[in-house]
C-alpha cells in the first residue's frame, strides 16, 4: 500500500510520539540500571565497613592488651628521646662525656647525613624510621674499654645503637713506659636510629 | 471515541451513535434524494467522525463456491475474478471463507459469496461519507453480524437459525459452526405479538424446508434450533406461538435477555432487535464486510496512527515497567546500604566508647601498633659485640698458647648466611640476620715444624669457639692440610720465629 503525502503527514506525528516514547522508555531503563550500579556500590561499601567495624569491634579486648602492651615500650622509646627529632649536640655531648668519664685515649668519630630507613603508613600520619650511621675510632688499653665505651653510648640514650660492626686488633706499639701507649684499636659502625612519629598528638 | 452507525433499510436510514454501551438514534433519514442532501447537511463539521454502515436489506445474494485452496495475493486474486464474474458491480461485494474441502485432486476452499442485488442504493450514501472526510470503518450487513449475535445467545449451538424483528422486517439467518451460510428478511406491517409470532414461525419452517430442500442441513438428523429474539413484553407470547416439532427446535430469547448478552444497557425508543446488531458491528465488527480499501483508507490511516502510538505507548510502558523493577531493587539495595552504614556507625560509635577507656597515648592505636612492631623487628636484627667478645675472652683462657692479632664482629645479612653455608659448615646459620666473627691469631709455644700439633691445636681451639649458640663456619689453618692445597716444609731448616698465624670465623643467627 502506497501512502500519500498527506497520510504521510498525518503519520508523522503518532511515529514521532511512537520515537520520543521509546526513546523515554529507553532513558528510564538506562537511568534506572545506572542508579542500581551506584545502589550496589553503596551496598558492597557499606557491608564492607560494617564487616570491618563488627570484627574491630569483636578484637577490641585484644587490641586492649596490645596497646597496653605495646604502650610501654613506645613510652620508654619516648623517654630515651629515641622517638622523635634527632639530637646530634645530644650524641656530640654524650660522647665527649663518655670519653672523659672513661678516661679513654682518642676516639674520633664521623656521624654521616641522615637516611630513611624505612616509612610505614600510619593513621592519620606514616611512622618514618631514620638511621645516621656513625663512624668511631677508639684507642684502647684494654679490651672493656670498648664494651664500656657502647654500654655508655647505649645508656646515654637520645637514639637506639644499632652495632653493624666493630673490629679490634692490635696496636704493635710497645710500651714506653712514660706515655701510655695504646695497645688495642677499634672501628666500629653504628646506626643512630631514630623514629618520627607523624600521627602523634602535639 | 464514539461511532456513528449508519441503519441502511429500504425505506430510511437511521443514524445512531455508540459510545460504551449506550446505543443513541441521533438522526432519521429518507431512502431518496432528500434523505442524502440531510445526511450531507448532517455531516457538515464532522470531518474525521468514525462512521459503520449497517445494511438490513432483502436483496441480498448469498451463493457458495469453491476455489483452490491459496494464500495471499494468488487468493485475492481469484476470489475477486469470482466475485466480478458473479455481481456486475463489486464495489460492494464479499467472500467469506466457509471452511476447506477435500476435493478427488486437490484441496478447495468453500466461499461463501455475497452483495446486494442493488448496489447502487449505497453510492450516494458512501459518496457523501467520503466527502465530508469521515472515517469509513466498513459496510457490514445485518446477516455478517448474525453469527456473533448467535455466538452470544447460544455459545454451544452447532447449527442456528437467529430470528430477529428489525426495523426492515423479520431476518433470519442461518449459521452452522460460526459462520454465515444463509439469510433473508421478510418484510412486516404493524402485527399484534400473536401474528408476529406465527408469522416467525411459519416463516422459519419455511427456512428450515428450505434448507433440508437445499441439504445445509441433515434431513433425519437433530431438530434446527432456532433462537427467536422476542420484541419486549411479547415473550409469552411467543412462546405461545413458537412450538418445536421435528424439524425446528425453537427457543425464546428476550430482547432484554439479548440485550444483556451483548453488553447494550441502553437502546433509543422504537428500535428493534437491529440494536443487536448495531451494538456489535460498533464493539466486535467482524473481519467480513463489504467496503474496498479505497473506500477505508481514512480508516486504515487511522489505525495506523493509532497502532503505532499503542506501539510507542506499549514499549513505554515495558521500559517503564522494567525500570521499575530496577527501581525497586535500587531501593532494597539503598535500604540495606543504609542499614549496614547505621550499623558500621553504631559499631564504630561502641568502639570508640570502648577505647575511651583504653590508657592515653600519645599517638592513634594504629601508629603505636606500627611504631613499636617495626622497632621490635629492628631491634630483634639487632645485636652487641659484647656477648661475643665476652664468649671468645672465656675460650681463650683455656687456650694459653693462642695469642689473638684481631677480632672483627660484624652483623651478616642473609646473602653473607649464603656464603658461610657454601664455605662447607657443618651446620649453616639458617636465621635471616647473623653475627659473624672474624678471629685472627697466632699459636705460641709449639714449634713450627709441628704440623700435627699445631693443626690440632687450632682445630681444638676452633671447636672450643664453636659453642654458646655459635657456630664455626671457617676456619683458616696455618698449612693448608686439604688435598687442593700445597703442603709446604722445611725439615732441618732455621726456625724464622714467627708463630703460624690462623683465621677462624664464627656465625650464630639472630631471633
Amino acid at each position: 500500500m502506497n501512502f500519500t503525502r498527506e497520510e504521510l503527514v498525518r503519520l508523522a506525528f503518532p511515529t514521532l510520539a511512537a520515537i520520543v516514547l521509546l526513546a523515554a522508555g529507553v532513558w528510564l531503563v538506562t537511568i534506572a540500571g545506572e542508579s542500581r550500579v551506584k545502589a550496589q556500590a553503596q551496598f558492597a561499601a557499606a557491608h564492607a565497613e560494617r564487616r570491618q567495624n563488627a570484627d574491630r569491634l569483636a578484637r577490641i579486648a585484644e587490641e586492649e592488651r596490645e596497646v597496653r602492651e605495646k604502650l610501654d615500650v613506645y613510652k620508654q622509646l619516648k623517654r630515651l628521646n629515641i622517638l622523635g627529632e634527632e639530637r646530634r649536640l645530644e650524641w656530640a655531648d654524650a660522647i665527649s662525656r663518655i670519653r672523659n668519664e672513661r678516661e679513654l685515649l682518642d676516639l674520633t668519630y664521623r656521624v654521616n647525613r641522615q637516611r630513611l630507613l624505612k616509612s610505614l603508613p600510619g593513621k592519620p600520619g606514616s611512622v618514618d624510621f631514620y638511621a645516621s650511621t656513625m663512624i668511631v675510632q677508639l684507642d684502647l688499653l684494654h679490651e672493656e674499654d670498648l664494651l664500656r665505651f657502647l654500654a655508655d653510648l647505649r645508656a646515654s640514650g637520645n637514639a637506639y645503637y644499632s652495632v653493624r660492626n666493630c673490629s679490634m686488633r692490635r696496636t704493635g706499639q710497645a710500651a714506653t713506659g712514660t706515655t701510655i701507649t695504646p695497645r688495642l684499636r677499634a672501628d666500629c659502625e653504628i646506626d643512630l636510629i631514630t623514629v618520627m612519629d607523624r600521627g602523634a598528638k602535639t | 471515541m464514539a461511532r456513528h452507525l449508519l441503519y441502511f433499510t429500504a425505506d430510511n436510514h437511521y443514524l445512531y451513535s455508540s459510545a460504551g454501551h449506550r446505543l443513541e438514534l441521533e438522526a432519521k433519514f429518507s431512502a431518496d434524494d432528500s434523505g442524502i442532501t440531510t445526511f450531507r447537511e448532517h455531516l457538515r463539521g464532522r470531518k474525521g467522525t468514525l462512521f459503520a454502515v449497517v445494511a438490513d436489506l432483502a436483496g441480498e445474494d448469498f451463493h457458495e463456491e469453491q476455489v483452490p485452496l491459496l494464500r495471499g495475493a494468488d487468493r485475492d486474486a481469484i476470489v475477486q475474478r469470482r466475485l466480478a464474474q458473479r455481481y456486475r458491480d463489486t464495489r460492494l461485494a464479499a467472500a467469506l471463507s466457509i471452511g476447506q474441502v477435500a476435493g478427488p485432486q486437490r484441496r478447495n476452499e468453500r466461499l461463501l459469496l455475497t452483495s446486494f442485488t442493488n448496489t447502487q442504493q449505497f453510492t450516494p450514501w458512501l459518496d457523501a461519507l467520503e466527502e465530508s472526510g469521515a472515517r469509513l470503518a466498513g459496510v457490514y450487513s445485518v446477516p455478517l453480524l448474525a453469527p456473533a449475535l448467535a455466538a452470544r445467545l447460544a455459545p454451544r449451538a452447532q447449527r442456528a437459525i437467529v430470528v430477529t424483528a428489525n426495523r426492515a422486517g423479520l431476518r433470519q439467518c442461518f449459521v452452522e459452526d460460526g459462520r454465515l451460510r444463509f439469510a433473508r428478511l421478510e418484510r412486516t406491517v404493524d402485527m399484534v405479538p400473536q401474528a408476529l409470532a406465527a408469522f416467525a414461525r411459519s416463516e422459519t419452517m419455511r427456512l428450515a424446508q428450505y434448507l433440508a430442500t437445499l441439504r445445509a442441513v441433515p434431513r433425519d438428523g437433530a431438530p434446527l434450533q432456532a433462537l427467536v429474539v422476542a420484541p419486549r413484553g411479547e415473550r409469552a407470547a411467543f412462546e405461545q406461538a413458537l412450538v418445536s416439532d421435528a424439524r425446528v427446535a425453537f427457543q425464546t430469547v428476550d430482547i432484554a435477555q439479548a440485550l444483556g448478552a451483548v453488553g447494550l444497557r441502553q437502546v433509543p425508543e422504537g428500535a428493534g432487535a437491529e440494536a443487536l446488531y448495531l451494538h456489535l458491528a460498533a464493539r466486535k465488527p467482524p473481519r467480513e464486510q463489504f467496503a474496498s480499501s479505497d473506500d477505508r483508507r481514512r480508516y486504515f490511516v487511522w489505525r495506523l496512527q493509532r497502532t503505532v502510538v499503542a506501539a510507542g505507548a506499549l514499549a513505554f510502558a515495558a521500559c517503564a515497567l522494567y525500570a521499575s523493577s530496577r527501581w525497586l531493587e535500587t531501593y532494597e539495595l539503598r535500604a540495606g546500604a543504609a542499614d549496614h552504614a547505621r550499623e558500621a556507625r553504631s559499631a564504630a560509635e561502641r568502639y570508640a566508647r570502648i577505647t575511651a577507656a583504653f590508657p592515653v597515648t600519645e599517638t592513634t592505636t594504629e601508629n603505636l601498633r606500627v611504631a613499636v612492631l617495626e622497632f621490635r623487628r629492628i631491634a630483634e636484627a639487632s645485636a652487641q659485640p659484647e656477648s661475643a667478645l665476652v664468649h671468645v675472652s672465656r675460650v681463650l683462657e683455656q687456650f694459653p698458647q693462642m695469642d689473638l692479632d684481631a677480632v672483627n664482629w660484624r652483623l651478616g645479612g642473609l646473602g653473607e648466611n649464603r656464603e658461610v653455608e657454601r664455605a662447607g659448615a657443618a651446620a649453616p646459620v639458617r636465621a635471616e640476620h647473623a653475627v659473624i666473627v672474624e678471629i685472627a691469631g697466632r699459636v705460641n709455644a709449639t714449634q713450627r715444624n709441628d704440623y700435627r700439633g699445631i693443626t690440632g691445636q687450632v682445630q681444638a681451639f676452633a671447636n672450643a669457639l664453636a659453642s654458646g649458640g655459635y657456630q664455626l663456619a671457617r676456619t683458616q689453618l696455618p698449612f693448608d692440610v686439604t688435598s687442593e692445597g700445597t703442603l709446604t716444609g722445611d725439615i732441618g731448616g732455621r726456625d724464622s720465629g714467627e708463630a703460624p698465624r690462623f683465621t677462624i670465623t664464627l656465625a650464630r643467627g639472630l631471633r
